[in-house]
């Protein structure tokens, strides 16, 4: 095994040139501007055989690498953030024009306030794109999940673009000890890219993208729809061959010590490492608690949620968003659905915003407030589980009574 | 598992010097470390801080230390600058210190520590490279209390900085190892 000290933006990079690249069009964005830059490196001294176009937005940066890959070449781009909410038009195109790209997106708060620093709620906005969403836990995970969503997106029955989020800082700018599979393995893994469907090519001239009167249009949105359900086959027979080539199991959901939970919390991203951690510590003190953790988001693997959690009592569920105007956030909302008729309490619990940091303390906090509703010793329900006391006063503009 | 804070101001290598210790750690001692890093506005010469956690199996946690295990400060002066390096000791925790100066030490002591390492880490620094960036000095620093091998920290220096400028480091580091005091 070929071990490497890898922070998260250098892993999906490593995944990028494994996955042989041939055209990067990137704009750089805090916390993703090492990606943008070091494969403007790698390009530059001949270490990348691609083509790198700079660009002066995110929007161009999604139209060049769409249109590149068209021409029969996987491409590459990253963002986060405003970046991605700037891509927001061209996204659907990507998806629409069944175009298997997939990016990296270094998870980071949208505005406003303004903010650097990380939660989901710029992927989470585009959670209904048409692009398929798969949540890191570690920096291992940003390699694997990039190489398996790369093979997932690409075939046959699927062809849709595919986002690889990590949390920004918590796992970009965090240094871990990564096992970098070998380039000859993953050519095996992932073969050669071939167009399929559509395609541009000057010798042979197509429409891409044209208007579509409504006599058309259900039934190409009705393929895309078709292609999700497929997504939800193909990525667990994908991750069962990645694990006989490269050793590590993947899973769409991770079911952690739930078999005998009283309660459950359902958790994404880098905060599920945590997480998991707190459910050790207290089940060392006799309490039954367990963590689902949603690897695959888009598409939603709501019947294998609703397997997993159909007998437990009470659910929590930990957004990493707002959700503003909703009593909590898509996640919870998306997970009471799926377990919709079972008899289990679904609470929304709201966190670790704008780089608020998720520690064990604040997962106790929710598992303690889950135990206690069980046990019908409260009615208190925390929802935004870490704001402050004095939350109305912070920076205050307007008084509100 | 085994947390780690330490403490710098801008400049000095701060998180540098997090992930050449967890590269020493991971990648020569066949152990696991990582480094949770706090970014923020940067500036030179102000507070800055950040985390690694270091443990024989995969770690899970991707959150910040609360209650370090080992404190390093590579800049005494922090404690000017309302940075409280005790913040969340425990009873066992571990402090290594960049400074001789018989004042800072006494006021260094107030906060208890179980166990307290001092030298002059910016001094070794200026003597073998010329500069004063304390960071290849007090990573040597860190593995005279034991919890890395000094050969594991020259190498992984070696890794991280030119062969001039490694060889250099990989000295300092050998030099505060060398003298580092135990109070």
């Amino acid at each position: 095994m070929a071990y490497k000290m890898l922070d998260g933006n250098a892993a999906a990079v490593e995944a990028m040139v494994l996955a042989r690249v041939k055209v990067i069009s990137a704009y750089p964005i805090t916390p993703q501007s090492y990606i943008a830059e070091k494969l403007a490196d790698l390009v530059a001294k001949g270490v990348l055989d691609a083509e790198y176009i700079r660009v002066e937005s995110e929007h161009t940066a999604m139209t060049a690498a769409t249109t590149a890959q068209l021409t029969g070449v996987r491409a590459a781009t990253a963002t986060s953030s405003v970046g991605l909410a700037l891509m927001h038009e061209v996204l659907g195109m990507t998806a629409g024009i069944r175009m298997p790209v997939v990016m990296p997106v270094v998870n980071r708060a949208l505005l406003s306030p303004w903010s650097l620093w990380c939660d989901h709620s710029d992927t989470m906005d585009e959670r209904d794109s048409g692009w398929m969403q798969f949540y890191c836990q570690d920096v291992q995970d940003i390699i694997d999940l990039m190489l398996v969503a790369y093979k997932t997106a690409e075939h046959d029955q699927v062809l849709l673009p595919a986002m690889v989020c990590f949390d920004g800082f918590f796992l970009s700018h965090s240094m871990q000890k990564v096992d970098v599979p070998e380039q000859e393995l993953v050519d095996n893994f992932l073969g050669e890219y071939k167009r399929k469907n559509l395609y541009l090519d000057t010798s042979d001239p197509m429409f891409v993208n044209d208007l579509t009167p409504p006599e058309d249009y259900t039934e190409f949105k009705y393929q895309m729809k078709v292609a999700m359900d497929n997504a939800l086959q193909v990525a667990p027979e994908v991750m069962a061959e990645f694990e006989r080539s490269f050793g590590r199991k993947l899973s769409i959901i991770e079911e952690f010590q739930t078999a005998d939970a009283d309660v459950v919390l359902v958790t994404l991203g880098s905060m599920s490492g945590t997480a998991k951690q707190t459910v050790l510590r207290l089940r060392e003190k006799g309490l039954k608690v367990g963590l689902l953790r949603i690897v695959l988001y888009r598409p939603f693997p709501f019947k294998q949620i609703r397997e997993a959690l159909k007998n437990v009592k009470v659910v929590g569920v930990l957004d990493r968003s707002s959700g503003l105007g909703l009593p909590g956030g898509p996640v919870w909302v998306e997970v009471s659905c799926a377990l919709s008729g079972c008899g289990a309490v679904v609470k929304p619990y709201i966190g670790g915003l704008g780089g608020r940091d998720v520690p064990e303390s604040t997962i106790e906090k929710i598992f303690n407030e889950l135990l206690a509703i069980k046990n019908q010793e409260t009615e208190t329900h925390t929802s935004w589980i870490d704001t402050k006391a004095n939350a109305m006063d912070i920076r205050e503009v307007l008084k509100v009574v | 598992m085994l947390n780690l804070k330490f403490f710098g101001t801008g400049g000095q290598g701060v998180v540098t010097a997090a992930k050449i210790f967890s590269t020493a750690v991971s990648l020569y001692e066949d152990k696991y470390a990582k480094t949770v890093p706090a970014y923020g506005h940067e500036r030179r010469n102000a507070p800055v801080f950040t985390d690694v956690i270091m443990a024989d199996e995969p770690i899970l946690v991707n959150s910040f230390v609360y209650h370090p295990d080992l404190v390093l400060v590579m800049d005494a002066s922090i404690i000017d600058k309302n940075v409280d390096p005790g913040a969340g000791k425990h009873d066992g925790t571990i402090l290594v210190l960049n400074s001789e100066n018989p004042e800072t030490l006494e006021r260094y002591k107030q906060y208890g520590f179980k166990e307290f390492y001092y030298v002059d880490g910016t001094g070794i620094a200026v003597e073998t490279t010329g500069v004063g960036i304390p960071n290849g000095s007090m990573l040597g620093a860190l593995a005279a209390t034991g919890i890395v091998k000094i050969e594991s920290i020259e190498k992984a220096i070696l890794d991280f900085f030119s062969k001039k400028a490694g060889e250099k480091n990989a000295e300092a580091a050998r030099r505060a190892y060398a003298r580092i005091k135990k109070m």
